[in-house]
């Protein structure tokens, strides 16, 4: 397997495993110096999976059948990722459903969105940024085998009621994820996406009947909401949410990530008046809340969507604002 | 069309129906095309008194004047030559929402108009005695949240307007899910899964 072991030269360099063992070690037995001055309850196994994970997400050469559960509903895709000179090419074909295929070519390597980057805390763990440990408790345990490869679990609790919580379970050798359980509230599992096989390598062939080939955009999407005209601000956020883009004021939309989830704000001013309110509709683990408010007098309609508790989605849309 | 359908579908012509007798026609409504049918003539009736009568809402408000963006949706689907009935007609979804939205925004239209504007102040009594229950019970341990900023209050809503609300979140989030994907393929760790949930990919 030519491309994994490119990606192994590329990846031990940068935490060798003398330094995870000695890492492992030392938790075990005394808290890390630096880590424990800013981090007292970051678990250093479980972040060094999750950088792994992400990593691995990029750089290693795959390709398998996926299924993705919400509720009753089961989708099944091809997912096939790439790597050749720096860069990497992603498709994702449904082999359900709609006859579509998702293609996202030549994403440089060496880009690393927002979302990415609060998972790969690396060195700067040491240097006393907890990232996702300030706002999710992890636990890493041995998991059972998934698409044939033998998984390491990682679970993933909420500090606080704004996010999900999540049953990672990544490939014990090259930490990509195997399969994502989101949860709610008591364990509920609201959506389940697994591998069902799993290959590295060269991509195979995508197969079936495609109606819709999409070019997922990169960094800025072409199917972009537009410009709504005026300047608005969000006021709140939940703890750790980070802007997935530095858009516009004036855009139609604004997306947040805390690393493992994401939202969307969506304004639309209104040309009349209606009647203030608020309407909740959901799917698996996504949420879609509409509210329809008046802002400085004008009527506008705030929709918040993403893989968030409804919750989070009002106190987002509660708080937005114009800016004058 | 069943006889008690068109008793529902006369009480929400009179802004008399409660949230099921809504409820039930806007689940029927997409596959019921004699239905549909009644519900034009009905509204090209109501919408003809109601501007004999001087009152401003016009024909137009069937295709929507809640946002632009619901009315290019539906006109984004007529096809070229076809009558403006017929396109109305043939987009089920775009057509519920239609449906739901010119229940609220016109059947509602004489309660809409008493909110619209100078009966902010009006409004703001109302809440103080109704702001929506939004807490929510701690499961977790966790810190304690905050269950609403509370700066914009949520009035209690009319079965009418709760249903058209709820109706306008499903509509939005086929509308908006395509672009909400884009981002979290690039922001959380399951790749171009996101795509996955997208009802329908667009090109």
């Amino acid at each position: 397997m030519p491309a994994l072991s490119t990606w192994r030269s590329q990846r031990l360099p940068r935490t060798p495993r003398r330094g995870r063992a000695l890492a492992l070690l030392l938790a075990a037995a005394l808290p890390l110096p630096g880590l424990a001055a800013s981090c007292p309850e970051a678990d250093p196994e479980a972040l060094e999976w999750l950088d792994k994970m992400s990593r691995s997400s990029h750089h290693t050469a795959y390709h398998g059948v996926v299924t993705l559960q919400r509720g009753e509903d089961m989708q099944v895709m091809q997912i096939s990722h790439s790597v050749s000179g720096g860069a990497s090419s992603e498709q994702l074909t449904k082999l359900t459903g709609q006859g579509a295929q998702v293609v996202r070519e030549e994403h440089p390597l060496n880009c690393v969105h927002t979302g990415h980057r609060l998972l790969q805390l690396g060195a700067r763990l040491e240097s006393g940024e907890c990232g996702v440990a300030s706002y999710y408790r992890f636990q890493v345990a041995p998991g059972e085998r998934i698409a044939g490869r033998k998984a390491v679990q990682v679970r993933v609790e909420p500090r606080d009621m704004y996010r999900y919580g999540y049953l990672l379970e990544l490939d014990r050798e090259t930490g990509l994820l195997l399969r994502s359980s989101t949860l709610g509230r008591g364990d509920l599992v609201l959506e389940r996406f697994q591998f069902a096989n799993l290959s590295f390598g060269a991509p195979m062939p995508s197969s079936g009947d495609i109606d819709v080939v999409y070019e997922a955009g990169h960094p800025t999407p072409s199917l972009d909401t537009g410009e709504v005209g005026v300047t608005w601000t969000i006021g709140w956020l939940p703890r750790g949410f980070a802007p997935t883009e530095s858009g516009p004021a004036v855009s139609g939309r604004r997306t947040y990530t805390d690393g493992l989830a994401a939202f969307s704000v969506f304004l639309e001013p209104l040309s009349r008046d209606i009647r203030s309110g608020e309407g909740v509709a959901r799917e698996g683990s996504t949420t879609s809340y509409t509210r329809g408010l008046s802002l400085s007098g004008q009527p506008v309609l705030v929709t918040v969507i993403g893989e968030v508790p409804v919750n989070t989605a009002r106190m987002v849309a509660d708080s937005v604002r114009w800016t004058p | 069309m069943t006889e008690r359908m068109r008793e529902s579908l006369s009480a929400i012509m009179d802004g008399e129906a409660d949230d099921l007798e809504l409820e039930r026609v806007l689940r029927q409504i997409g596959e019921d095309s004699e239905l549909r049918q009644t519900w034009m003539r009905y509204h090209a009736v109501h919408a003809a008194c109601s501007s004999a009568a001087g009152n401003v809402q016009h024909f137009s408000d069937l295709s929507i004047d809640i946002s632009s963006r619901v009315r290019d949706a539906v006109a984004g689907e007529q096809t070229a030559g076809a009558s403006r009935w017929q396109g109305l007609v043939r987009p089920v979804t775009s057509f519920a929402v239609a449906a739901s939205v010119a229940a609220t925004v016109v059947f509602g239209g004489q309660q809409l108009a008493q909110l619209g504007g100078a009966a902010e102040s009006a409004d703001a009594a109302t809440i103080a005695g109704g702001v929506s229950p939004v807490g929510l019970v701690n499961s977790l341990g966790a810190t304690s949240v905050q269950a609403s900023l509370g700066t914009q209050p949520v009035p209690v809503l009319e079965p009418a307007t709760r249903t058209a609300y709820r109706e306008l979140a499903r509509q939005r989030l086929h509308q908006y899910s395509q672009e909400h994907a884009e981002q979290a393929a690039l922001n959380t760790p399951q790749g171009l899964l996101p795509f996955a949930r997208v009802h329908r990919i667009q090109e």
